[in-house]
């Protein structure tokens, strides 16, 4: 199998859009990546594409992948959607990787794309609720909060996790999202706020929930050995997992982990050679807040349980031992449900290149970076390592 | 009569409203002697009632739900004028898929004609076990005062020929054309009444009158051979005034007088009346139940409690645990489960 | 609105109404609701048809709030205000997913002991479709056996 590397990527901004539809987001994000390769290249260049999509609306749902290669001037080369909640466009990223390890093309482009804000309310929580068990989870009256919530309700009973922990998450990712100009909210919050905003689903403020954003992101992929032609800093994927759960939260033995992220993790670790310790930062799935509790565990970065002791100690800071969503994360840099993806890598992307723009967010010294993206309720869950240096 | 009552039981939905709250809404509340009444919540309706008393006349009959050959479902407020109700509960309960099925409504009389209906369905050979349901809450505009009395409730009876907790010795019926005492037409959602209380009394009088002298009569019985006797319960009086002008004592009328507690409870009304009564009845204790339906009449039965009533009666919830479960709402939280405000 | 197609909810009305499950002849998982392929042993294997009792006690809960209702719900949450939906832990093995009812969300809690009711969940296009949903099993009244107790049992 070939090594691969990411030679550009880019991000529309994330946030509310009425004038701009799927089509034309897709094309900011590409447009950047594409001006994002140091020594130029051209669209013409790419082979394959890779989009992640919900569909959230219902829009151009068959051959959404055409419309995307069409409108980016893109015709002509084999073009994919892929669905897989949330997880979307990191399995979208998975595939380009994929495709460019087994030979099967050189350059590749995986993207994601997600319109949220131009349905009405009632319209809007019927696609809120479709990535979960439709059938039995949504019928007994919850959409994603209340799935969550019932996570963190057995996470706080197992291990003394406080609405407090929840809190900081938001907090921290809010300060980190203030000083992104990509990010959906760039405002400061306080514990105080988070802890008093309305209750979604107990224990889940709105606080506690990723809001509904509209972006589009894209990471161009190539063979390693060629990535030295478009840029003298690639940043190699060293290593990918992925898995899939039970779909139905109730179906699963243990409430207070997904999974799928573990398995994605395990994974991920074994096929680059590192362990968790590794990891210089992460970009983790915290469309709640108690995700991010979780995924902290799921990805070992701390003991199983621990995930409230992690956040309240700050190490998941800027700064910390290892920074988590320095972004802001899905909570304030915004939740497009197929862009988060790409998204994530977009960020560490950046962050190994030392390119992030506020000097405040910019993680310093980092070699090696995480993305973790879930589908929904972690029916699935997508885990790539980025890195400085190539594989050893 | 070869068929009689081998297990019954009813449901009171857990939510009641106090009468004071409609004198604070609207400066009076309509019904004689009703204290408070039983509201149906937002995820009830008259099938999911019926489901429940169902569910306790089964466990009192000892038998299971694929047992029964037939079904008589009675509502004046089911939610489909067509689809019958009656298959839903039969499906819930994981009846049989080989079973007769009868709808009835249109009159809150319609309770007692399930009830004989059944009888007759066992009785002609046609059925060895059927199941009677008569479920209601009935609507009206929150402006007009025959709202006030309108509660919601649910009985259930197991029928067959054999174990009975209550043999049945007759029945008999009046048919009156009352036009425009209480009515709905089709596609209406709250029904209406004359307003014209003298109007109404008489008809009552009248229909009531026939169904149990005649039943009296045929048997060759007199009003003191009877330990209890239920009426159609629209308010708290009513019911003592055409008890006492038939020769009966407060005393036998007065256990079953749900109405009190639960408001009117349509075409389940005199039949939760039984259920309350079968509660507590010896054996030997003679029965009249008699209903009253506007434009429709009257059907007067006469029931005897048997000897395998005292035990098993134990097998499911009394009457009285209902009366005990409740929370009680205010007056625009009762508006919003009756959903007479927009949502 | 959202959309569960008729014939799927009529296909699994033996689980929405009576809580049917399937006892896996090979292994003795109780699946619910059905499956092809058993949940314990992965095989598909054959089934016999058992009925639940409903009664268990509460894995975990939620409460739903204003913006957490999915929009079949949202009538009910407008007019009935917050309501708990809670994984259940049944006698017999399986956990489903429910909403509590004739309870408020503050009653709710892990280890609570509760029993199957038979309710309206929702309209669509004016059929309107039923399940079930939990209580509290509540001892009172005059007489502790008298409560109202399962539908199942």
């Amino acid at each position: 199998m070939r090594e691969v590397a990411i030679i550009g990527a880019g991000q529309s901004k994330f946030g509310v859009f009425i004038d701009r539809g799927a089509k034309e987001l897709f094309v900011e994000a590409f447009e950047e990546a594409l001006s994002s390769v140091d020594n130029g290249i051209e669209s013409r260049e790419i082979q394959e594409i890779y989009v992640g999509n919900l569909g959230v609306g219902g829009g151009q749902l068959g051959n959404f992948a055409s419309m995307i290669a069409d409108y980016a001037g893109l015709a002509g080369i084999p073009a994919v959607r892929i669905e897989n909640a949330c997880a979307s466009s990191g399995f979208a990223f998975r595939a380009a990787v994929l495709a460019v390890q087994s030979g099967t093309c050189d350059i590749a482009v995986a993207g994601g794309i997600e319109k949220m804000n131009d349905l009405p309310r009632e319209r809007l929580r019927y696609w809120l609720g479709v990535s979960g068990d439709t059938e039995w989870e949504r019928l007994a009256g919850m959409t994603f909060a209340g799935v969550y919530a019932l996570m963190a309700v057995r996470h706080m009973h197992q291990y003394g996790t406080k609405r407090e922990h929840l809190g900081m998450v938001a907090v921290k990712n809010h300060k980190n999202g203030a000083d992104n100009p990509k990010a959906h909210f760039q405002r400061t919050i306080t514990l105080e706020q988070a802890l008093n905003s309305a209750m979604v689903a107990y224990p889940l403020t709105l606080f506690d929930c990723c809001p509904i954003t509209d972006g589009a992101s894209a990471a161009i992929v190539c063979r390693a050995d060629l990535a030295r032609k478009y840029t003298d800093t690639p940043i190699y994927v060293l290593g990918h997992g992925a898995s899939t759960d039970r779909l139905g939260l109730f179906e699963r033995e243990d409430f207070t982990a997904l999974a799928a992220t573990t398995m994605a993790a395990e994974q991920a670790y074994k096929m680059a050679k590192i362990q968790p310790k590794d990891v210089n930062l992460a970009e983790t799935h915290d469309c709640f807040t108690i995700a991010e509790i979780m995924a902290c565990e799921d990805l070992r970065f701390c003991k199983k349980g621990e995930g409230g002791k992690l956040i309240e100690s700050g190490q998941t800071q800027i700064g910390g031992r290892i920074p988590v969503n320095p972004s802001g994360g899905l909570k304030s840099k915004g939740h497009p449900i197929g862009a988060t993806g790409t998204g994530q890598v977009y960020e560490i992307f950046k962050q190994l290149r030392g390119q992030v723009v506020k000097p405040s967010r910019q993680v310093s010294g980092a070699e090696i970076g995480l993305t973790h993206n879930v589908g929904g309720s972690g029916g699935t869950a997508v885990v790539h390592i980025l890195s400085v240096g190539e594989k050893k | 009569m070869n068929s009689g009552v081998v297990g019954y039981g009813a449901y009171i939905p857990r939510f009641r409203i106090k009468w004071d709250e409609y004198v604070k809404a609207w400066g009076s509340f309509s019904p004689r002697g009703v204290e408070e009444k039983a509201v149906a919540g937002l995820d009830e309706d008259v099938v999911t009632m019926a489901v429940e008393s169902s569910v306790g006349a089964l466990k009192c009959a000892g038998i299971g739900s694929n047992q029964l050959n037939g079904m008589f479902f009675a509502s004046t407020s089911a939610l489909y004028a067509e689809k019958l109700s009656s298959s839903t509960i039969v499906a819930s309960l994981d009846g049989p898929s080989e079973i007769f099925l009868a709808d009835l409504g249109f009159s809150t009389k319609a309770g007692t004609a399930a009830l004989l209906s059944c009888l007759d369905f066992v009785s002609s050979g046609r059925g060895d076990l059927g199941l009677v349901g008569a479920s209601d809450m009935s609507q009206a505009m929150p402006s007009d005062s025959v709202e006030h009395g309108l509660g919601a409730g649910s009985a259930s009876f197991v029928i067959g020929r054999n174990d009975l907790v209550a043999n049945v010795e007759g029945a008999y019926c009046s048919s009156l054309e009352i036009i425009g005492e209480r009515y709905r037409r089709h596609g209406e959602r709250f029904l209406k009444d004359s307003g014209i209380g003298a109007y109404t009394e008489q008809a009552f009088n009248q229909a009531l009158t026939i169904s149990v002298t005649g039943l009296l009569t045929n048997l060759g019985l007199n009003a003191e051979e009877f330990a209890y006797a239920i009426f159609q319960q629209f308010d708290g009086r009513t019911a003592y005034d055409i008890g006492r002008k038939l020769g009966f004592k407060d005393r036998q009328i007065s256990p079953s007088m749900t109405v009190t507690k639960i408001g009117d409870s349509g075409s389940a009304s005199p039949l939760i009346g039984l259920c309350a009564v079968l509660d507590i009845a010896r054996p030997g204790d003679r029965i009249l139940v008699a209903s009253y339906g506007s434009g429709s009449g009257s059907d007067a039965i006469s029931l005897v409690a048997t000897g395998q009533l005292v035990e098993r009666r134990n097998k499911a919830p009394m009457v009285e645990s209902y009366l005990t479960q409740k929370e009680y709402i205010d007056y625009l939280t009762y508006l919003k489960f009756r959903r007479m405000l927009g949502a | 609105m959202a959309y569960i197609s008729i014939p799927t909810y009529w296909k699994t009305l033996p689980q929405r109404y009576s809580l049917i499950g399937s006892r896996c002849k090979s292994c003795g998982t109780i699946n619910f609701p059905p499956r092809d392929i058993c949940i314990g042993c992965g095989k598909k294997a054959e089934y016999e048809t058992i009925r639940l009792k409903g009664q268990g006690k509460i894995y975990s809960y939620t409460i739903i709030c204003a913006g957490g209702a999915p929009p079949e719900f949202s009538e009910q949450e407008r007019l009935g205000g917050s309501f708990g939906v809670a994984v259940i832990e049944l006698e017999e093995g399986p956990r489903i997913v429910a909403q509590m009812t004739d309870c408020k969300p503050s009653e709710l809690g892990i280890d609570m002991k509760v029993e199957a009711v038979f309710r309206r969940l929702y309209e669509d296009d004016d059929v309107i479709r039923y399940g079930i949903k939990f209580r509290p099993i509540r001892a009172q009244g005059l007489n502790a056996e008298t409560r109202p107790h399962g539908v199942f049992l």
